[in-house]
């Protein structure tokens, strides 16, 4: 894909000075006498940045990013450290409801995908102010088009993108020397070896995201998953369920129990209780076999069709205290440095957001690295995510048939 | 010091602790009693497959431990073993309930140590297709939370039977049954056990009410499908949607009304039970020494082993980052999960300091509430007491939370000291009931015909020989908040860092070996409370010359 001309420039320009416009836009304008203010104001302020920690790669990370902001913006990042996102989400509604409307005790926050849409339409989002950040220039809107829709829902740059996710399956290359590369040769592994696969049961994040993955990939038309749900899907959930009915009784435990969760998936894979597991963060099981979690002959496959694919991102609550400070931290964490620091596999493996291929040569060769184990060899199309309307419908019915 | 029992002084400790929670309950009840949720709740074909099964764990767990309880102590109370026993009591309490369930599910699990040790046997390269844990009917988590809920049960009893007082009594009785040709189990079963059983009402109620609502033991344990009411209803809890929300706290009401009807139930039974036990009781018959005491030991020792097993797993996977089936050695190993438990230790000593604030708070609360309380309102107010302790936690951490906002102590140390006080004081005041109920009234005669004041009978008699159960009251309380999750991150604002926030922030990663190491670390703290309790308590009873 090559950049239009005008972009080029700006980007050029970007790289001069990195604190001014790169790019406008009708929406929203990164203005440079705003920003400097902006700057000055986040200076001495206190951040607390709310972020699911159940990755001690991911807090490092941070501790990172926290030593960067300090000394180069003066500011002081804490991260407040969660189990479950969800645990921000109710935080900040209970403050609003208790007409707690600034002084909140979260300034800024991880999130995507369902939190995100409860919080955009609850009102406890702080924007827009996403497409004002200097950054944004950077950031790979039309190769990535996930770091403009969340959910379905449109960002409006009330989140800014942090980091790629894309559906992907894993798995001890001696036992599974032929990555399944659709269904039906999932289906054919599954009958090979009964019992050493399954997903994680919906409404499990993972376990929904594998539903939409068989849900797309088994549709003779896409198109009306990218439309609201009607009330009364009929016919179209038919080849969901059919292939769902095929594969259970070949699933751990005859699909009679699930897996809690897909880390506990990746545990069994690692004790060999399951050959293949899945995840939405490509560069995983790399990750876990730099961290000798996992064995080297780990390996990582997608879908030849494409498989579903979105993006985490950063907020800002409505009732922050630190506003400006979070917007500069935000901002840093979109630049080329840390973006290439958190894509590497020895820091955290999380792919970037940006446009690397338009970035200049200095920024670019921050993100080169070899080739490490485990990671996905052969890139996929992108599907998007089903329109959010559905999830509730797939996950409703799942629960029918084979929840209890 | 001006504790009387008379006048209005006892309102002090009863407001300090029942505002709050007052205030906590009728903000967390108002969430739970929506219309709307209760219909969402009773139309989700998921609720009653779930709820039948969080009825059987819960009943089962409870019935199985009781009867383990009172086969123990009756075979082996007075023997140098049991001696050992209540040495290593508060150890094997210390191990957080999650740890000890993730220690039980790498010894079980089909690619646990058990089936690894005779998987070259059975020839599998692979581990076997068999239900070991997570099986449908809950038999893996009834295990887990038995093997959780007898150190609880055994440490009640024998806070019953430490102080002084009882310990004579006890021994008084035993021997005059034996004396009269009764074998000592049947003067447990006739004499004994009728005096002391309803003083373990409340323990027994706590274990109930914990086997309805755990969680964190049913995600490692427990089936997925259906899975309990408890994990349903935490799961709708997490939710970021406010009507799934609604619908957890509905959820966990009806934990809270299953709880009460159970005990109610439990009650009724007694009661109706009470005229043929007695008939039992003075029928004068002596028994032959029942021939199943030659079972406790062994039985003692798998348990031992058990324990054993679990902590040794724990801590050898801590550093087994690989360890594939069915190898009995890992793979790969690795120091990271304890590089990253270094780090986090400076919030230790918070956690620690957090902890002493809190169960201080509790034991004086309760020892105030003890001191002041007439009987009558003991009695009356008992169920706004125990509160926190049926009520599962999620419900009331969310009322409690609200409470913090308006008073704007949230994210504030000023604010998770009340959380945690609230939710230390009424274990710390179950473990203190029994032997301050037991006090013999004479002492205190005595001592004012001699006339002393009522604050020197309290500070030089009355106080340090009931220091055995303060402690182990203080002792627990510590516990309590030191394993506070929920309400350290909502009244903390997640800004106020303990070892449990860490360890389960963390385990929501699911990396094993992290998992590992910060249980053994959640461990340590309550285990050198349990330690020193036990060590107050040995250090007075040699002082007031009753060994027991």
């Amino acid at each position: 894909m090559t950049p239009s001309p005008i972009r080029r420039r700006l980007l050029a320009a970007g790289a001069l000075a990195p604190w001014l416009p790169a790019w406008r836009s009708a929406h929203a304008a990164a203005d440079p006498a705003a920003w400097v203010s902006t700057l000055r104001t986040a200076r001495g302020q206190t951040v607390y940045f709310n972020a699911w920690a159940g990755s001690e790669r991911v807090n490092a990370y941070l501790q990172w990013v926290s030593g960067e902001v300090a000394t180069r913006h003066g500011i002081k990042l804490e991260h407040v450290k969660l189990g479950d996102t969800a645990e921000l989400v109710k935080r900040v509604r209970a403050e609003k409801q208790a007409g707690r409307n600034q002084d909140g005790s979260a300034d800024m926050g991880w999130i995507n995908g369902e939190n995100f849409l409860t919080m955009k339409r609850e009102g406890l989002l702080f924007g827009p102010f996403a497409e004002a950040l200097p950054n944004f220039a950077l950031v790979d809107v039309a190769g990535k088009p996930t770091t403009r829709i969340d959910f379905s829902e449109p960002v409006e740059g009330f989140e800014a993108a942090w980091g790629m996710a894309q559906f992907t399956f894993y798995g001890d290359g001696k036992r599974v020397p032929q990555p399944p590369k659709n269904l039906a040769e999932l289906l054919d592994f599954a009958k090979r070896n009964p019992g050493r696969f399954s997903y994680p049961k919906p409404p499990n994040f993972h376990g929904t995201t594998f539903l939409k993955q068989v849900l797309i990939e088994t549709a003779p038309d896409r198109k009306p998953f990218y439309a609201p749900a009607p009330a009364d899907p009929g016919s179209l959930l038919a080849p969901l369920w059919r292939t769902l009915e095929a594969l259970h009784p070949l699933l751990w435990r005859q699909g009679k129990q699930f897996p809690a969760s897909n880390t506990v998936m990746r545990q069994m894979l690692a004790d060999g209780e399951l050959f293949i597991s899945l995840t939405f963060n490509p560069n995983e099981a790399a990750n876990e076999i730099a961290a000798k979690r996992l064995p080297e002959s780990v390996i990582s496959w997608q879908h030849a069709g494409g498989t579903i694919g979105n993006t985490h991102f950063l907020a800002i609550p409505f009732n922050a205290r630190a506003k400006e400070g979070a917007q500069v931290v935000i901002d840093f964490l979109q630049s080329p440095l840390a973006q290439a620091r958190k894509a590497d596999i020895r820091h955290w493996g999380d792919p970037t957001v940006l446009a690397v291929d338009r970035l200049p040569t200095a920024d670019k060769a921050l993100f080169a690295q070899g080739a490490a184990p485990g990671t996905v060899m052969q890139a996929v199309p992108v599907l998007p995510e089903p329109h959010a309307s559905w999830v509730e419908v797939i996950e409703r019915e799942w629960a029918r048939r084979h929840g209890q | 010091m001006t504790l009387r029992p008379v006048g209005r002084a006892w309102w002090w400790p009863a407001g300090l602790f029942a505002l709050p929670l007052l205030a906590a309950l009728t903000l967390a009840l108002g969430a739970a009693l929506d219309a709307q949720a209760w219909r969402r709740l009773l139309d989700d074909p998921a609720l009653w497959p779930a709820l039948s099964l969080g009825l059987w764990v819960g009943a089962a767990a409870t019935a199985v431990s009781l009867a383990l309880t009172l086969w123990i102590v009756t075979h082996l109370h007075g023997s140098p073993a049991w001696a050992r026993l209540e040495r290593w009591l508060g150890a094997l309490l210390a191990v957080p309930h999650a740890a000890f369930a993730v220690g039980l599910a790498l010894l079980l699990m089909p690619s646990g140590l058990l089936l690894r040790l005779i998987a070259p046997w059975a020839g599998w390269d692979s581990p076997p297709a068999l239900a070991t844990v997570q099986d449908p009917f809950g038999l893996a988590l009834i295990a887990g939370l038995v093997g959780k809920e007898v150190p609880f049960l055994l440490w009640n009893v024998a806070a019953q039977l430490r102080p002084v007082a009882q310990a004579t009594q006890l021994r008084q009785q035993l021997q005059a049954g034996q004396a009269m040709g009764y074998p000592a189990a049947s003067v447990w079963w006739r004499v004994l056990w009728p005096q002391l059983l309803p003083r373990l009402a409340l323990p027994l109620l706590a274990v109930w009410a914990y086997g309805l609502s755990v969680v964190d033991m049913a995600l490692v344990l427990g089936p997925t499908r259906p899975p309990t009411l408890a994990q349903l209803a935490w799961s709708w809890l997490l939710d970021a949607d406010a009507a799934v929300n609604a619908q957890g706290a509905a959820a966990s009401l009806l934990i809270a009304l299953l709880v009460a009807a159970g005990a109610l139930a439990a009650l009724l039974l007694a009661r109706a039970l009470r005229a043929p036990l007695r008939a039992r009781q003075v029928r004068g018959d002596r028994p032959a020494p029942a021939r199943t005491a030659a079972l406790v030991r062994p039985l003692l020792g798998a348990g031992a082993l058990v324990y054993a097993a679990v902590l040794a797993l724990l801590a050898f996977v801590s550093v087994a980052s690989v360890w594939s089936f069915p190898a009995l050695w890992p793979q790969r190993a690795s120091l990271e999960a304890w590089s990253t438990v270094v780090e986090s230790l400076p919030v230790l000593g918070d956690t620690a300091l957090l902890a002493l604030a809190a169960s201080f708070t509790g034991v004086v609360l309760a020892v105030a509430w003890m001191e002041t309380t007439p009987p009558a309102w003991d009695r009356r107010a008992a169920p706004l007491v125990f509160a926190p302790m049926l009520i599962p936690g999620v419900l009331l951490v969310a009322g409690l939370y609200q409470v913090a906002l308006r008073l704007r102590l949230d994210g504030s140390l000023a604010g998770l000291w009340l959380a945690h006080s609230l939710f230390s004081a009424p274990y710390a005041l179950v473990a203190l009931a029994p032997a301050y109920r037991g006090f013999d009234a004479r002492y205190e005669q005595t001592a004012r015909a001699l006339g002393r004041s009522r604050t020197a009978f309290l500070l030089l008699i009355k106080w340090p020989m009931l220091l055995a159960p303060i402690a182990a009251a203080a002792a627990v309380g510590f516990a309590v908040s030191v394993a506070q999750y929920l309400s350290t991150q909502f009244v903390g604002a997640g800004r106020h860092a303990t070892v449990t926030t860490e360890a389960l922030t963390l385990a929501s990663g699911g990396q094993r070996t992290l998992m590992a190491a910060f249980a053994l670390l959640q461990a340590l703290l309550p285990a050198l409370a349990f330690g020193a309790a036990w060590w107050v308590a040995r250090r007075q009873s040699r002082r007031l010359g009753t060994e027991a």
